[in-house]
């Protein structure tokens, strides 16, 4: 299985490691989202303003998320997301996932190893390669 | 060694999608967010710029602005009603670099 991200240009004039994915929403529709590939991020977290536009109702509320800038607060939703393979078929990943309330905590949604480390991740910006592998795609370190 | 489960983050679970008549509607639904996508790519510059602080619903290859992601889909789905590859981004107030860690 492989599924391929892009490196995309962002606000700050900077280019990030984005998937693009869905996400379904309470109405039954899937919405497109993009989603940084942040290894360092422990659980994929949605932005206020995607939670916004997700219409499921809240799990329980979490205490908070840390990072970089402190705690924030944050809830907790039962959710279903999906990722594109490169041969078409769609990766459907089910569980609980986090969402930020406040936009000024997370601007962008991020992909955390809670599923990225169902792949392997390759995050090439030289050769202008992001992707998630796995299965029958395997990668091999070459020494010339 | 000790672990509390507690902080274990719970397992997320992973299905393939292989129905066709669900993956042609979703092809479809790539293709219209590709066009959308590259049009951003295209005009991030200005977007960017002029929407700080602001919610961006990017559909039919336009920008769709509002203070909320709510009214920007509305505006967009208005006038694009059957464009099922938009997509939202929030616009940062400030332009900084930034570092991801949760």
């Amino acid at each position: 299985m492989r599924i391929d991200g892009c490196w995309y240009p962002c606000d700050d004039e900077i280019t990030r490691p984005i998937v693009h994915a869905e996400i379904l929403t309470g109405e039954g529709d899937w919405l497109k989202v993009l989603l940084l590939v942040d290894t360092g991020a422990d659980v994929t977290a949605f932005s206020a303003d995607v939670l916004e536009l997700f219409g499921l109702p809240i799990h329980e509320r979490h205490d908070r998320l840390g990072g970089v800038g402190g705690v924030a607060d944050s809830v907790t939703l039962l959710a279903q997301l999906r990722l594109t393979c490169d041969d078409g078929r769609k990766a459907v990943f089910r569980g609980e996932f986090s969402a930020f309330r406040s936009a000024d905590a997370l601007d962008m949604s991020v992909l955390g190893r809670d599923i990225l480390d169902h792949f392997a991740v390759i995050a090439d910006r030289q050769a202008t390669l992001l992707a998630l592998i796995r299965d029958r795609h395997r990668y091999q370190i070459v020494t010339d | 060694m000790n672990v509390d489960l507690s902080r274990i983050p719970p397992a997320v679970e992973m299905e393939v999608v292989s129905d066709p008549q669900e993956l042609a509607q979703a092809r479809q639904q790539d293709e219209q967010f590709a066009r959308n996508l590259a049009w951003l790519r295209c005009h991030a510059s200005e977007v960017y710029s002029q929407h700080r602080g602001k919610c961006v619903c990017i559909s039919g290859e336009q920008a769709f602005v509002a203070d909320s992601a709510r009214e920007a889909v509305a505006l967009a789905k208005t006038v694009f009603p059957q464009d099922r590859g938009r997509f939202v981004r929030y616009i940062p107030r400030e332009k900084v670099p930034r570092i991801y860690a949760n």
